[in-house]
């Protein structure tokens, strides 16, 4: 099971993989008065930029504040309306990608473009193939594959389907592709969101090592501390203007924020240190063999409890078989204060009032191709219904209250919910089972790649829902996310539940340091 | 997507006038579009086109077809395909014509949509409980069925000498044929119950995101499975009143008619890939290709052209509404 997502990988490589370029710091990608509208707005307004060769350059912004638009402009997936782009220093052709890979630039987008059923290899290659007299060369692909696998410290096997690898994995992989193709820009869009803390640190060494090589690099994410950390200069969008360019020393995390958000003012996480003493539910011997093993614990009324732990440390698993949505899965559970059988099934879990909103919100929290108000209604049709028939006008009642309480445009219910921002969607995720007023709600990675203003509503929505007595028990890769709102943290390594801390002991410190004390054991012991 | 966060803001939303929003428009209203100009045309080249009797003979003629869309709508709403309803349509007629031979016309109508609705179940069987891909399991339970009615009929053809068995498919009610008007009913009710009931917004649900679905506590399997039922029930009504219009059936009855019932379907504008679509689209469908057919007739032009115009204008009803769709989506 344990596929290790990436090697020691801190031993210096005998060959570096790519191209080695003048850094005198010349400009690579010089951007003036770009604008763009779509029917009825103005998503980019007058854009100045300009990228150095050998910089890592941070992009922040709200989500709808244009960085999408502005990106999949510089790769060339979308035309300006006026402006020019220019790429070492020559005019910018549009229209079409492949074009731009001609021109220099590569770049991995937020969403994956890996192909499940083809083998890790091809995916690294695709669409650029190396071949000999129209044969693909697959000596030379392997090659290559090893080559930039050893410098970016990666162990992934070849020749595995790429479907049946973590999400941790499969985007490691989009950013090899995006490598092998040695481009001198490469803009990397939310490429740390699928990843755990210990598969970042991986990648911060590959932009250094990249950088090195005088590759300019576009950098957007919604962890600032992050683009601080690894960005030479951030700039900063707001509703389609580029509000400011700094240096990183002369941004703090403060700054960048004011400047996202404009005049809009942030709340901290406000934090309980006790919870009610009814136990709303209590795990014991929790397992699902091969996954996890050993868990135990309670969840009291009103308390909300983080799991902390890598990626592919059992996170997800615990709380899908809390869901009813593993039926191998073993061990008992009271469920307040009365012992009942696991439950086998998701309806029978929802039947006792336990509802899980899963990490991949696309795939398995909304119907797309249906409006806001449907996907509200999907878990608990029969309350707004008169026999088999629904009525109309609770459904749009009830609707309107949960968007209100959502902090979600009630204008926006007839929208299909494929057309709504990351943050949204996340919003109809959560209300979907608000709306039938959960005892337990298990929450997957509710906030990746989602902007602060969403995430802020999520979080007051949640805790709104604790005070009230809900049990909540929340799974994210962004520690100080888990540590800032859990009034206790369980953490996780290798499947296994290594500690429950209190609120007031839980720092991201503490926490790594609990997880790594087991990995480096594990790998200690030649277990991999 | 954040940018089209930004098309959609409320304040976009209220500039944006008629003019930006009419890719959106004909996108879902364009189909209306096609088959009023149709109509246009086909009533200016022959005013008798229109005619109440002409129209009569039309929706009993297309009844099977239509009545077989209806199923197949929710069949395709939810991700699905049936390519049996050909064997199945001819078998059920073969079975109502059978056991109408000997018994009252009531008795071998109920034993045909028994019969459909039994194929139909094992359809959804397979489909969703054994989740053998929808696409194989019909072609092979079609080859099932159609070898089933070549073995009760020895390929003969069956007739049936009994007025009272022909008024289901012939019969008439101050000139409005009975068929016709199950047609209508049809179309209507379950046109209600998908736009209406838990069942129809399951239906969606279901062929919009199965998993999704499955995680909000749907029965799943039981929504898929019962589409098939519903297209077999709907499969049996087809065969009857195609062996009353008939008096007679066999095996072969009519194996182009899957061609038929699939363009309604999918030339109305419901996805193929499951989701989205409605009744009414799928009722507009059947009115483009009744009228294509029956009023290229009319209008003397060979049929070997209709088939190349019938063609041409599936294809470009299609190619417009993808084109459009990604105008409207456009990032």
């Amino acid at each position: 099971m344990s596929e290790q997502v990436i090697g020691s990988g801190t031993a210096a490589p005998r060959n570096i993989p790519i191209r080695k370029r003048d850094s005198n710091s010349t400009v690579a990608i010089r951007v003036r008065n770009v604008s763009k509208s779509f029917p009825g707005v103005q998503a980019l307004r007058g854009i100045n930029f300009e990228l150095l060769s050998g910089e890592v350059h941070g992009l922040v912004g709200a989500n709808g504040a244009g960085k999408s638009t502005f990106i999949r402009m510089l790769s060339g997936a979308s035309v300006p309306d006026t402006g020019e782009i220019e790429v070492q220093g020559s005019p910018l052709l549009f229209d079409d990608p492949r074009l731009q890979s001609g021109a220099g630039i590569a770049a991995i987008y937020q969403e994956l473009t890996i192909i499940p059923e083809m083998s890790v290899l091809s995916n690294a290659f695709l669409g650029k193939v190396p071949s000999r007299f129209f044969v693909t060369d697959k000596r030379r692909m392997e090659r290559r594959f090893a080559e930039l696998s050893e410098w970016m410290g990666l162990k992934i096997p070849p020749h595995a389907n790429a479907g049946s690898l973590s999400v941790a994995n499969q985007q490691m992989i989009e950013i090899l592709r995006a490598v092998q193709t040695d481009q001198n820009v490469l803009i990397m869009d939310e490429p740390t969101a699928p990843l755990g803390p210990y598969e970042r640190a991986r990648l911060y060494e590959l932009i250094g090592r990249l950088k090195e090589s005088g590759v300019a690099i576009i950098f957007i994410s919604h962890d600032l501390d992050e683009v601080l950390q690894l960005s030479d200069r951030v700039s900063v969008m707001r509703e389609g203007l580029l509000v400011e360019t700094r240096t990183a020393a002369n941004w703090t995390k403060d700054t960048l924020v004011q400047a996202m958000l404009g005049d809009v003012q942030i709340v901290p996480g406000s934090k309980r240190t006790h919870a009610s003493d009814q136990e709303l539910l209590h795990v014991s011997n929790l397992a699902l063999p091969g996954r996890v093993s050993g868990l135990s614990f309670g969840l009291h009324e009103g308390e909300i409890l983080g799991i902390a732990g890598l990626v592919g440390a059992g996170r997800t698993e615990v709380l899908r078989c809390i869901a009813g949505a593993e039926p191998s899965a073993q061990g008992s559970m009271r469920f307040v204060g009365v012992d009942c059988p696991w439950p086998r099934t998701i309806r029978e879990a929802i039947g006792r009032g336990i509802v899980l909103a899963p990490e991949d919100r696309k795939r398995q929290g909304l119907v797309l191709s249906r409006s806001s108000l449907s996907n509200l209604m999907l878990a608990d049709l029969p309350a707004v219904a008169v026999g088999p028939v629904i009525d109309r006008s609770k459904t749009r009642e009830r609707g309107t209250a949960l968007a209100r309480q959502l902090g979600f445009n009630p204008e926006r219910l007839d929208a299909e919910a494929l057309n709504l921002s990351g943050g949204n969607q996340q919003k109809l995720v959560l209300g979907k089972w608000l709306n039938r007023k959960p005892r337990i709600l298990l929450l997957d990675e509710p906030t990746r790649g989602i902007d602060l203003g969403a995430k802020q509503e999520i979080f007051q929505a949640i805790r709104r829902l604790s005070d009230q007595g809900m049990g909540v028990i929340l799974v994210s890769s962004d520690l100080e996310e888990v540590v800032e709102h859990s009034d206790r943290v369980l953490v996780m390594a290798r499947g296994r539940q290594i500690d429950i801390l209190d609120g007031h002991d839980a720092t991201v410190e503490r926490i790594l340091n609990l997880i790594f004390a087991v990995e480096s054991r594990a790998s200690d012991a030649g277990v991999s | 997507m954040s940018d089209a966060d930004i098309l959609a803001s409320a304040p976009a939303r209220q500039t944006a006038n008629w003019r930006a929003q009419l890719p959106t428009l004909i996108r879902v209203y364009g189909i209306i579009l096609t088959l009023v100009l149709l109509l246009a045309v086909v009533t200016i080249g022959n005013p008798a086109f229109i005619s109440q009797q002409n129209v009569f003979n039309m929706a009993s003629q297309w009844a099977p077809a239509g009545i077989m869309a209806v199923g197949m709508t929710f069949v395709i709403l939810t991700g699905g395909f049936d390519l049996s309803v050909a064997s199945a349509y001819s078998l059920c007629a073969v079975v109502a014509a059978y056991v109408g031979q000997n018994h009252a016309p009531s008795v071998s109508f109920a034993a045909a949509i028994a019969v459909g609705l039994v194929f139909g179940l094992a359809n959804g069987i397979l489909v969703a409980v054994v989740r053998i891909n929808p696409f194989i399991t019909t072609v092979g339970s079609g080859f099932i069925i159609n070898g089933v009615a070549l073995v009760l009929t020895q390929n003969a053809a069956f007739l049936v000498n009994n007025d009272d068995f022909g008024i289901l498919g012939a019969g008439r009610w101050h000139g409005i044929p009975y068929s016709g008007m199950l047609l209508v009913i049809f179309l209507v009710f379950f046109g209600f119950v998908l736009a209406r009931t838990i069942y129809g917004e399951a239906i969606y649900a279901v062929g919009g995101n199965y998993e999704a679905s499955r995680l909000s506590g749907i029965r799943v399997r039981a929504v898929v499975a019962s589409a098939y039922v519903l297209m077999g029930g709907c499969v049996g009504l087809a065969g009857c009143i195609a062996a009353s219009q008939l008096s007679s059936a066999q095996a072969n009855l009519d194996p182009g008619i899957i061609f038929d019932v699939l363009t309604i379907v999918v030339v109305g504008g419901t996805s193929l890939s499951g989701g989205s679509g409605a009744m009414w689209r799928t009722a507009v469908g059947l009115g483009i290709i009744a009228t294509i057919s029956n009023g290229f007739v009319l209008l003397d032009i060979s049929p070997y052209y209709q088939s190349i115009i019938k063609g041409s204008i599936i294809v470009a009803a299609l190619a417009l509404d993808t084109g459009l769709t990604r105008l409207v989506r456009a990032k």
